[in-house]
């Protein structure tokens, strides 16, 4: 396989740190360090709008809020982390895209999105989440939006819960790592909560009675844990099952499996419950490190939504690797056991600039290839946003 | 800041002449005269050596903080392709409590002065420092010098010590 360039945008006038594709929309944010959102089309690769003025210092982190509102009257909502040690909401509706949105097979309306798009209302900023000691490094909306988590070089881990329209109340500061918290992120169907640190660390959270604790706590790698990702539950691995890759400035890009959980009695190597003194302590093992495929800091992590076992990669070597899970004979009694690799790569991504986020969504352009295709979004220091297809060869 | 001048001892520098080497595959040559230019450790010397100490009037050269044995350069003949600058610097007493200060300073002089195919290392030489591997992990976090530079109090002392490099 190789990973091929689609284009670029054109390039931000600064380090350009972080890109997120919205959860239902051709749409794509990134975030960087001139304090603004870029708003793209994902549709024709080109820029919409700009969203400015609510940050003092560089937005390092940028979410979509999971699509939430009633289908007639439909908004976007984004969250921003800053170095300003704030967070922001931006809210913007979108009613008059629901035409372009379904009749986005037409070949003949594309490009119409875009240009629509422009005439639409502005981006409104709501909400300022003032809290944090220092910057915010990371921002994060669980999968149903009724929470958002942040986190920053102030060691701390919070977690928001919208009462009700722009009103939002801390529920959780949550203490736990002893140093900068660089990354959040949910579990893509449950209420669990990771953060990674760079104090080497990957802690889980959940809601215990009415409070939110830590559940477990995951050590191995040696330097700063940079970016983690949970892997999209497939049907057939049952509800219980979960994994969680994470990178590291150790170079290397490790799997975590949950192997018992207090939610689930389902579970193989379940510990004797005399062990458990926490009752919503979960057990979680590293399963595999990825093959070595990066030579500096590895900064961000992907795991394919679409297909089962696919992970990106990208660091400060300016790489990009994609990797594939297979299932393999092992030599003796002829079980079958799973091993990664690394089936495509591709250096000097951005150039001779280092690679901050990598990031897998769904294709709308109309070089399209196949229903349900997923390509990859690298976002580099040299303000360029890159898109990019796995062609099989 | 970087001239065009040779160095007697750089088989490289050609000056204002393009490198033959590297002319005809530098696609991303604005015609920039760094583009084309080897970058030796003696270069790299120069730019930091002249930054001034945040506590003493002398500068880091003076100071022997910086030192010319202690530089690594890799500069890769393809232009298209990261090269790597290593500096190691011997803090003046093994609890110097600058030692960010003034490793940022370096980092941030590099940063500014080098051409972008540079990436930095900026290293407590070892054995020199009592918590050289914390001041190491915080040099060279790009996010947390990214937000260091976003820090007005902490950038009007840095300005200060690059005062001299002018």
């Amino acid at each position: 396989m190789r990973l091929k360039k689609i284009t670029s945008l054109p390039p931000l006038s600064d380090r350009a740190w972080l890109s997120a594709p919205h959860p239902t929309l051709p749409l794509l944010a990134t975030c960087s360090s001139n304090k603004t959102v870029q708003i793209s089309s994902l549709r024709t690769f080109t820029p919409l709008s700009t969203i400015e003025g609510g940050h003092k210092r560089s937005i390092r982190s940028v979410a979509w809020k999971p699509n939430t509102g009633p289908q007639d009257n439909p908004e976007s909502v984004l969250a921003t982390g800053s170095f300003d040690a704030t967070a922001g909401i931006w809210r913007r509706h979108e009613g008059q895209h629901e035409e372009h949105i379904h009749s986005h097979d037409h070949d003949d309306e594309y490009g119409r999105y875009g240009e629509e798009e422009e005439e639409e209302e502005e981006w409104r900023f709501a909400v300022v989440l003032d809290g944090h000691e220092s910057e915010v490094k990371s921002v994060a909306w669980s999968a149903g939006g009724s929470f958002l988590a942040t986190c920053s070089r102030d060691k701390s881990v919070w977690v928001w819960e919208e009462m009700d329209d722009d009103n939002f109340e801390t529920i959780a500061v949550l203490q736990e790592h002893t140093q900068d918290v660089k990354c959040v992120k949910w579990h893509p169907e449950e209420e669990l909560l990771a953060s990674s640190s760079y104090d080497d660390t990957i802690r889980l959270y959940k809601e215990d009675v009415d409070d939110w604790a830590c559940c477990a706590v995951l050590t191995g790698h040696t330097s700063t844990v940079w970016d983690i990702d949970f892997e999209k539950p497939k049907p057939s691995h049952g509800s219980a099952f979960s994994r969680l890759v994470s990178c590291s400035d150790d170079l290397t890009v490790r799997i975590w499996t949950r192997t018992s959980s207090s939610d689930s009695s389902s579970f193989i190597n379940k510990p004797p419950s005399i062990l458990r003194t926490n009752s919503i302590e979960e057990q979680w093992t590293e399963t595999a490190c990825l093959p070595a495929a990066h030579t500096r800091t590895i900064y961000s992590v992907s795991w394919c939504s679409s297909q089962p076992g696919r992970i990106v990669s990208c660091g400060g070597d300016g790489k990009l690797a994609v990797y594939e899970e297979f299932e393999v004979e092992a030599h003796e009694h002829g079980e079958k056991k799973k091993e990664w690799r690394i089936v495509a790569e591709v250096g000097g991504a951005h150039g001779v600039c280092e690679v901050n986020n990598v990031c897998w969504a769904k294709r709308w352009d109309k070089g399209k290839r196949f229903e349900g295709e997923d390509l990859v979004i690298s976002t580099g220091d040299d303000g360029v946003v890159s898109f990019w297809e796995l062609a099989l060869e | 800041s970087i001239g065009p001048t040779a160095e007697p001892n750089d088989p490289f520098s050609t000056g204002n002449v393009s490198d033959p080497l590297s002319s005809g595959e530098d696609e991303d040559s604005d015609g920039d005269d760094f583009d084309v230019e080897q970058i030796d450790e003696q270069e790299i010397y120069d730019l930091i050596s002249t930054i001034s100490d945040p506590e003493h009037p002398l500068s880091l050269g003076e100071l022997a903080v910086v030192n010319l044995p202690h530089i690594k350069v890799t500069d890769n003949q393809d232009r298209s392709v990261m090269s790597h600058v290593l500096v190691e610097i011997t803090p003046t007493i093994t609890h110097c409590s600058l030692a960010t200060v003034i490793g940022l300073g370096i980092r941030v002089r590099l940063e500014q002065a080098l051409p972008p195919r540079f990436r930095l290392d900026v290293r407590i030489r070892e054995g020199t420092h009592s918590t050289a591997d914390q001041v190491n992990k915080q040099l060279n976090d790009k996010e947390r010098v990214a937000a260091a530079c976003e820090n007005e109090s902490l950038m009007a002392v840095l300005r200060k010590m690059l005062e001299t490099c002018k």
